[in-house]
Formats: C-alpha cells, sequence, structure tokens
C-alpha cells in the first residue's frame, strides 16, 4: 500500500474530461457493450424454453422476455458500434472521485475479496465479527492508518449495530460463537 | 373540502409526539445522508427497508418522506461548502453557491438555499395537497391500456433523460427489465430465469439491487479512483448576522417564488425529475437578471442558488403526484418508495386516496412539518453538517459498505443475498466507470413487472388485438407525449451539457 503514498499524480485535465489510459478504457467499455448484447440474445434464446400453460389463450409468459431480449440485443449492437467508432462514454463523476488518476484496480479487488469473505464467514464467527473484519478491511485498503484503530472503530460498530438491530429492534442477527448467550446481543 | 379535513386529520395523527420524532429521525438522516457524498436518499431507504418492518407503515412513511425530503437539504450543503467539482444533479448549484462560499460568502448562500427550500418545498406541498386528490379521481376512468401507455412512456423518458448518453440510458433500463424478468410469473406461475437457484424463484430483490447499484458500486467506484488527501471544505462565517442581508433578501424571493413554479410542474411529469427543474430554472434567472447583474452569474450570483434550489424541492414533491396517484415511479428514489410502499402491502395508484386516506394524509401532513424541522436543522446546525463532511473518506465508504451488507443481510438473514449484492455491486461499478446511469435500471426493474401486467391483462381484455392499446384518447396522447417530451429532453440535456463545459458561454 505505500505505493499509493508515493504515486506521483498526472497533471489534472479537468478541461477536457478525457481519461488517461485510453485504448485499455475502450477495450473495457467494449467488453461491457458485447456482455450487454450477449445476455440479449441469451434471453432471445432461452425464451422459448420458459413453459406455456395451456390455459393461456393471448399473451403468455413467453412475450415480454422477446421484448426485453430485443431491446438488450438492439442496444448491445448500437453501442458497440458507437464505441467502435470512438464514442466513448463520459465517467460518472463525484465529489470523491479525483478524474486525473488512473484506476486502482488492485483496490477494487481487495474491496470486492473483503465482501466476498464477509459473505462467507457470517454464519461462522457470527455478524458482529464478520461485521468487524469487512469494516476494518475495507477501510485499511482504502487507505486508514492505523490499521488497529480502523479494526476497533468496526468492532465498535459491529457491537453497537448488533446490539440496536439485533437486541433491541429484535433482527435475528447471528451473534455467532463467541458472542453466544449474551444477553442484551440477542433479540 | 372533505381533503381539506382529511389533511387536518393527518396533521393530528404527524402532530403526535411519536411521529413527530419519526419525522424529526427521518429528517435528520436524510440531510446526513445527502451531505455525505456517495449516498443519496434512494440507498438510504433501499437500506432502512428492511430494518423497519418492526414499525407501523404510517411511521416508515413518515420517516421515509422525511429521509426524501432532507436528502434534498443536504445535498446543496456539500455542493456549496466542499471544493470539488460535484455530480450532475448539483452541479447548478456549485456553479453559483461554490463561488459564493469562496468570496466568504458562504453562509449566505446556504440560507438562501434552506429558505429558498423551504418556501418552495412548502408552496409545492399545497400544490400537491389539492393537485393529487384531483388527478386521482380522473385516474380512476382510466384503463388498462392507458395504465400500459404511461408505463411505456415513463420507460422512454426515463431510459433517455436520466444520464448523458441516451443509449447507455436505455441499456441500463433493459438490464433493469431483464432483472425484473427473474422470478416467477405472477399470471401462469411459471419460473423465468432463474438458473434453477431457488433463492431466485420469488425474484431478486429490488433491495439487494438498489442498494448494491447505489452503495457498492460507488464504493468501488471511488474506491478504483479516490481523491487523496482530506476533503477541502470551504469555511463559512459564523453568527446568524451574516446569512443574508436586506439585498440578498430582496434578490432572492422572486427566484424562490419561480424556482417552486417551474420545479413542481417538472417533477410531475416524467422527464428526468429534479435535475431538469434545476437547470430550467437557472437558466430562467440567468435571463432575467438586468444587465449589471447577468455579469455575475459563473461569479458567484445568489439568484443562481435561490431559484434552483426552490426548482430542485418543488420538484421533489412534483414527483409524489404521479407516485401517489397513479403508482408510477419517474426516479429512482420515487421507485424505492414504491416498493416500501408495497413492502407494507400498499399499493400506491388511484385507489390509495380511497382505501388509504388516514396514511396519504399523514405522509402529506408530515412534508409540511418536515419542512419547518428541516429550516431549523439546516440553518443554525450547519457547523454539524460541516463536520460529517470531514468524516475521513476510507472510513465513510468502509462503513456504505458495511451498512450495504448488513441490508441485504437483514431480508432474509441469507449470504446468498450479500453474494448477490457484490455481484450488483460489480455491475455497478462497470456503469458508472463507463457512463451508464444506474437509476434506470432500478426503475425498470419495479416498472418492468407492473407494465408486463397491465399489457397481458389488456390483451386478455381484447382478446389479442393488439390495436386496442391504442383506442383510448389518453393512451394516443400518451404515445404522443412521448415524441414531444423526447424532443424537448434531449435539447435541455444539449444545453446543459453546455451550461456544464462553459458556464458563461450560455445565453
Amino acid at each position: 500500500m505505500s505505493g499509493r503514498a508515493t504515486r506521483e499524480r498526472p497533471p489534472a485535465e479537468h478541461a477536457t474530461g478525457e481519461q488517461p489510459p485510453a485504448a485499455q478504457h475502450r477495450r473495457g467499455e467494449l467488453v461491457l457493450a458485447v456482455t450487454i448484447g450477449a445476455l440479449g440474445v441469451y434471453v432471445l434464446l432461452t425464451a422459448g424454453s420458459i413453459v406455456v400453460p395451456g390455459s393461456t389463450n393471448t399473451l403468455g409468459p413467453r412475450a415480454f422476455p422477446y421484448l426485453v431480449g430485443a431491446l438488450l440485443a438492439a442496444i448491445g449492437v448500437v453501442l458497440t458500434v458507437l464505441v467502435l467508432r470512438g464514442g466513448a462514454g463520459q465517467a460518472e463523476e463525484g465529489e470523491d472521485v479525483d478524474p486525473a488518476v488512473r484506476t486502482d484496480w488492485r483496490t477494487v479487488v481487495l474491496l470486492l475479496a473483503a465482501l466476498v469473505v464477509h459473505v462467507f464467514v457470517i454464519n461462522v464467527i457470527g455478524w458482529p465479527p464478520a461485521a468487524a473484519l469487512l469494516f476494518a478491511s475495507a477501510a485499511v485498503v482504502l487507505g486508514a492508518r492505523p490499521w488497529w484503530r480502523a479494526a476497533l472503530i468496526g468492532l465498535v460498530l459491529g457491537l453497537t449495530i448488533q446490539a440496536v438491530f439485533g437486541g433491541a429492534l429484535g433482527l435475528s442477527l447471528p451473534a455467532g460463537p463467541l458472542l453466544e448467550g449474551v444477553p442484551f446481543l440477542r433479540g | 373540502m372533505d381533503d381539506f379535513q382529511a389533511l387536518m386529520d393527518g396533521f393530528a395523527t404527524v402532530m403526535h409526539p411519536v411521529f413527530l420524532l419519526y419525522a424529526l429521525f427521518g429528517v435528520f438522516i436524510g440531510t446526513a445522508v445527502g451531505v455525505l457524498p456517495g449516498i443519496g436518499p434512494a440507498m438510504t431507504i433501499a437500506l432502512l427497508l428492511p430494518l423497519t418492518y418492526s414499525l407501523e407503515p404510517t411511521a416508515a412513511i413518515i420517516v421515509f418522506a422525511g429521509i426524501y425530503y432532507g436528502g434534498m437539504y443536504g445535498g446543496s450543503t456539500t455542493s456549496i461548502l466542499l471544493n470539488t467539482p460535484g455530480e450532475s444533479a448539483s452541479i447548478v448549484t456549485a456553479l453559483e453557491g461554490n463561488k459564493m462560499a469562496r468570496a466568504g460568502r458562504g453562509a449566505a448562500a446556504l440560507a438562501t438555499a434552506a429558505i429558498g427550500s423551504f418556501v418552495a418545498g412548502t408552496l409545492a406541498t399545497v400544490a400537491l395537497t389539492f393537485v393529487a386528490p384531483f388527478v386521482a379521481r380522473m385516474a380512476v376512468q382510466l384503463g388498462e391500456p392507458d395504465y400500459f401507455a404511461l408505463m411505456v412512456v415513463a420507460f422512454i423518458t426515463v431510459g433517455a433523460l436520466l444520464g448523458s448518453s441516451v443509449p447507455r440510458g436505455l441499456a441500463s433500463l433493459a438490464l433493469g427489465l431483464f432483472l425484473g424478468l427473474v422470478g416467477t410469473d405472477t399470471l401462469t406461475g411459471q419460473q423465468r430465469f432463474t438458473f434453477g437457484v431457488p433463492n431466485l424463484a420469488d425474484g431478486i430483490d429490488v433491495v439487494v439491487v438498489a442498494v448494491g447499484l447505489f452503495a457498492v458500486g460507488e464504493a468501488l467506484y471511488v474506491g478504483s479512483r479516490m481523491r487523496h488527501g482530506p476533503p477541502e471544505i470551504i469555511p463559512v462565517e459564523k453568527g446568524w448576522r451574516s446569512w443574508m442581508k436586506r439585498d440578498d433578501w430582496r434578490r432572492s424571493w422572486k427566484p424562490w417564488l419561480r424556482g417552486a413554479a417551474v420545479g413542481f410542474p417538472v417533477g410531475t411529469i416524467p422527464a428526468g425529475g429534479a435535475d431538469v427543474a434545476t437547470f430550467l430554472s437557472y437558466a430562467a434567472e440567468r435571463r432575467l437578471a438586468g444587465k449589471e447583474r447577468r455579469g455575475q452569474f459563473g461569479r458567484g450570483a445568489i439568484e443562481g442558488v435561490a431559484g434552483p434550489e426552490a426548482a430542485n424541492n418543488a420538484a421533489a414533491s412534483g414527483v409524489l403526484v404521479p407516485l401517489l396517484t397513479l403508482g408510477l415511479p419517474t426516479t429512482a428514489t420515487a421507485a424505492i418508495i414504491l416498493v416500501a410502499f408495497q413492502s407494507y402491502a400498499i399499493q400506491p395508484g388511484p385507489l390509495l386516496m380511497v382505501n388509504e386516506p388516514a396514511l396519504v394524509w399523514a405522509l402529506v401532513a408530515s412534508l409540511y412539518v418536515g419542512n419547518v424541522m428541516l429550516l431549523v436543522l439546516n440553518l443554525p446546525l450547519v457547523g454539524m453538517w460541516v463536520r460529517v463532511l470531514q468524516i475521513p473518506r476510507h472510513y465513510l465508504y468502509a462503513g456504505i459498505l458495511l451498512f450495504g451488507a448488513l441490508g441485504s443481510f437483514a431480508l432474509n438473514f441469507s449470504p446468498v443475498d450479500v453474494l448477490l449484492l457484490v455481484l450488483v455491486g460489480l455491475a455497478g461499478f462497470m456503469m458508472r466507470r463507463y457512463g451508464y446511469p444506474v437509476a434506470p435500471m432500478v426503475v425498470g426493474m419495479i416498472l418492468g413487472p407492473m407494465a408486463e401486467d397491465r399489457l397481458r391483462r389488456s390483451l386478455a381484455i381484447s382478446q389479442g388485438d393488439l390495436s386496442y392499446l391504442v383506442t383510448s384518447p389518453f393512451a394516443v396522447l400518451a404515445y404522443a407525449a412521448i415524441v414531444v417530451v423526447l424532443v424537448l429532453g434531449v435539447w435541455l440535456r444539449r444545453r446543459e451539457r453546455a451550461l456544464e463545459v462553459s458556464p458563461a458561454g450560455v445565453r
């Protein structure tokens, strides 16, 4: 993570609003457009296998899927042509988004990993520790230092939410083996 | 006058101390959410949805209304005080308000935004009080093909007008329509696109999609290109004396009224929501300003804050008209509120005011009350909201991810929903990256199944005759309106983009 602090920012290009790595960006956008078109083709192909009960006399359960599939396929083609002809999409802007930085794929992958780990540990270690783990790892990946402060905040947050929503409001969040039997944490 | 009596009953409900507390909770959370970058009212309501199942419907709806209104107020604080270019929804306020703040007039900008929001919000709520029962009475006479026509209008305008690129908006809408197909067909009970996964037989939950797109997608996107270092906030002078001078009042009151007059009607038609209203108001104020004032536009003209902020809030009330009387959501937030109603087994539509008058009028009364609370909450407490703005971004986005995961998990207490959330979040990230607006996807997912239902029932009535769809004059009018709204909308978008590129260049 030390690379983040030392990395030099390219000069701001607010005036043009262009993303720096244009060719790579184009390829990613092409993949998205083709995926949308492919989804449309898939919907069109599989809509025919939806079972139509004999009682349906007019519009059955297949008609709307055909419509949606056609729409997806058509837009996929339009977008693919558009991207190939150079019509790049305008990336969304935001208060915390720096338009001049390169995409940090490592952060994206690590955040996704933190979420996936969270999914698989909820039922094993209970919700509060899983929540603390998700918060702490996401904060550290995004640049929180020192790591133990993020972990501490995550733990407090997880236990508070468990006490408020699980204990007070009766939401059945699993407390987990470590906190089993703590009265104010279980609804 | 029956409506007036009903409204008074609504006030009697809302004035109950417990409901006042719920309203306060709603506007407080709403303002905080509006102030924080990265989360909006749509996502907050989606998140709170599974957590409020223990509340009674009236209380929950009052909380949601507070969040909806509060979010509009809070957003202006961010665009005025945060020293970074904001998203296009608040670009108009940022244009003049940010310049005012830099010139040391931040307090005046915040005050004219808050008071203007109050004035316009209250006027628009009065308009809602009178217009909604009228529209509902008309809407009772609409048939199935008419509703289908209305939904087609909403699809096309939402898909084409939310976001900067028409094909990308329509792609987002189509993806939403596809997600709406997943699950069991309501009319025949057949499973569609469930891939044999039992969890998908009930369909994909809207909460998962909304939270995934708005919260997880946003967090991933911000993470991919984060602005490092602490957020730069423009300091505001203290003390109420600096809020607005006599001259500021004189220059503000007309834009407030004009903003309300522009915002409410624009909000009621499916034309892209508050975004378009703020831009229209800004253009109007610029044109109406005298010769010596016009030079101030682009350098911190108070009219350019007062008008658009008023229009913004008036449009927010306007959006409620089609939502409550026709069951037709025209923005992502309205779509989520519709889902909130449905989760309490309440179906917005022409019969809502007949079946649930107490709830509807309590909601309207809570809008009046919420407006007053927001005025009180925003003006003196601005120092606190500034502190909220200073939350370190790594903690903020980690918290957004955590609450997103909690909201999805709390739906069924099944980790499968959280996994689905991650997948939708990844899609939301890709869409943001390549300029696909995410709001049409949410609207499409909610409106899609409703439209399919209407279409199939229409054709069941006509025994398959497609021309039945265009036999009623209302439906014909609606299809004709698509062309008008599209041409007008695309033209407005062009102008808006020209405005974003060079504020001084638009005449």
